[in-house]
């Protein structure tokens, strides 16, 4: 019997396959294409203390493999979101994730104390510290060791559910990064966010982007994800949620070997919304294949 | 909303860089209304990474067949416009909300500008089922750029051709030939558009003061294409002062043009 489930911690997913916040909404508009209940979570969109209203136009542009997006993180809100969105997620017994971003450690804290009290949907808390794409907060936190885990460790007082942080690959070095959350008290990370990048219209001869800069995703990136899930894994303690342009099963063994406990897949479903799906199939079938009877045979093998 | 594979029928070039892919799904054929779009998958594999959205052009529900025309812009469009009959397109849709024509009306004005006529032959074949007029503008900038519309609509639609070349129909913009016909004394209740920002702007500005329903079909570029991206923006007003963003994809594509901020 194969156990597709994987332990992060504290936090038991029923398979390694998350979807990345941003590109699943709060979950629902895939809804009718799938049993969002068959997906190990959902990491929904970043939400945000006051509503954003969002970068101007255009807000993606694809690239070799991949794409920038600079969206700007718009959300209704977390007063919104508490009223209007959770009460019908709440229905839905899938398995939540609540990203949140703030402009300032307080609104960081605010947001934890309130989603953490807020049902049983959610599941954990992603912390956004790299986000690329917004003026002020985002991955200001999560570029300076100190100011990570000062972070980390006031959220930590209030968080009663698993608290992930997410970490930019903006960075000189991610493992200082990496333990600086970890001595905040993260109980996971995740990694990585996306790679700042610019595509320049030589028609206008300006910036594509409303927001001039935007984060990289897609194929492109993952040899680059790769080497930073690689190289963290062996600089922390605490589980990993890897991604980056992942799309085949291939691409997320090599996470899991990296040393990844879940993978999450982000702009591949875009061209396929159902890669999460297919991709859970394919892990069983290569389990079974392996003679393994779980996950945890194969994870962070590719250190020796 | 499905996602499903369409078979491609046939591939027609109906005038310069401009195509129109015949497809059988039955499922998208009946579900599909004037003002939805297709995402459709263009290449296997990270190239093109994004799907691209395409309205719809028309249907035959009995016969399980929809089209879409598009115009050559990109990768996309090309490897599109090389599809061969037999061929299996990854779709998803029909997607967003369509054209709302009105309960009770009798003169329909449509403006095309492009291959944003595509969504309006679509609509310009429903109305004409319930209306006593259905009156089409459609604008291309040069006559090697148009599309034979009349093939697509049947007996009785209006059919007004604006060439910006002078190549063919009205010489110049199409909203001018639109203007000149309003001064005689065209009446519409209901206009719909879709083509070129500044095109739609100004058939905008010619209604300001009018009591007509106006419902606009936008684009922009999208990566999910069903609202879960917040990748396709258009700023709405909200109030007197205030804006917000919308999903091109999943609040429109079609909106009020007095809300948008242009």
């Amino acid at each position: 019997m194969i156990d597709l489930g994987t332990r992060l911690g504290p936090l038991k997913l029923k398979t390694p396959f998350m979807a990345a916040s941003g590109t699943f909404g709060f979950g629902e508009e895939f809804a009718s294409l799938m049993d969002l209940r068959d997906l190990g979570a959902i990491v929904i969109n970043g939400l945000t203390l006051m509503p954003r209203k969002g970068n101007p136009p255009p807000r993606i542009v694809e690239t070799p493999a991949g794409m920038l997006n600079a969206i700007g993180l718009q959300n209704p809100g977390l007063d919104v979101f508490l009223s209007r969105e959770l009460p019908r997620l709440q229905k839905s017994q899938v398995k939540l994730i609540a990203n949140i971003a703030g402009d300032t450690e307080e609104e960081y804290v605010i947001l934890a104390r309130e989603l953490c009290t807020a049902g049983d949907v959610l599941i954990a808390i992603e912390l956004n510290v790299s986000c690329p794409n917004v003026q002020r907060g985002g991955i200001f936190f999560g570029t300076t060791p100190s100011t990570l885990s000062s972070l980390v460790e006031k959220v930590r007082r209030v968080c009663t559910l698993p608290l992930i942080v997410k970490l930019t690959p903006n960075v000189t070095d991610i493992t200082e990064i990496a333990r600086a959350a970890e001595d905040g008290g993260a109980d996971i990370l995740s990694l990585v966010n996306t790679f700042q990048g610019m595509v320049i219209d030589t028609v206008s001869r300006r910036p594509f982007l409303g927001n001039k800069i935007g984060g990289l995703s897609g194929p492109a990136m993952r040899p680059l994800a790769v080497r930073l899930v690689y190289e963290t894994y062996a600089s922390v303690e605490i589980p990993l949620i890897g991604m980056g342009g992942i799309e085949a099963l291939d691409d997320a063994l090599q996470f899991f070997m990296a040393g990844a406990a879940a993978v999450a897949i982000g702009s591949a479903s875009f061209s396929d919304p159902l890669t999460i799906l297919r991709l859970t199939g394919e892990l069983k079938n290569y389990l079974q294949r392996m003679n393994l009877p779980s996950l945890e045979g194969i994870i962070g093998v590719a250190h020796g | 909303m499905l996602l499903c594979k369409a078979k491609v029928l046939r591939v027609e070039k109906l005038a310069i860089d401009c195509f129109s892919l015949l497809l059988e799904e039955k499922n998208l054929a009946t579900g599909s209304l004037p003002g939805h779009f297709l995402h459709i998958r263009v290449g296997e594999g990270p190239a093109p990474f994004l799907r691209r959205p395409f309205s719809i052009a028309g249907t035959s529900p009995g016969e399980g067949f929809l089209q879409i025309i598009f115009r050559l812009r990109g990768a996309g469009t090309r490897i599109l416009s090389r599809a061969c009959p037999g061929d299996m397109l990854d779709c998803l849709g029909p997607l967003g909300n369509g054209f709302r024509p009105r309960e009770n009306c009798k003169i329909s004005v449509l403006l095309g500008g492009g291959v944003g006529v595509a969504p309006l032959l679509f609509l310009a074949r429903r109305l004409k089922e319930v209306r006593e007029r259905v009156v089409l503008y459609y604008g291309v900038s040069r006559g090697l750029e148009k599309i034979p519309v009349q093939n697509f609509l049947p007996p009785g639609v209006e059919i007004n051709l604006a060439t910006e070349d002078g190549s063919g129909g009205f010489a110049g913009l199409v909203t001018d030939l639109h203007r000149s016909h309003l001064q005689r004394g065209l009446r519409p209740e209901e206009v719909f558009a879709c083509g070129p920002r500044p095109m739609m702007q100004r058939v905008a500005g010619m209604y300001r003061d009018k009591k007509v329903d106006m419902q606009f079909s936008f684009e922009e570029r999208m990566a999910c294409g069903v609202g879960a991206c917040h990748g396709c923006p258009i700023e709405i007003k909200v109030g007197d002062s205030d804006t917000v963003f919308k999903r091109v994809c999943r609040d429109g594509p079609v909106f009020n043009p007095y809300e948008v901020v242009w």
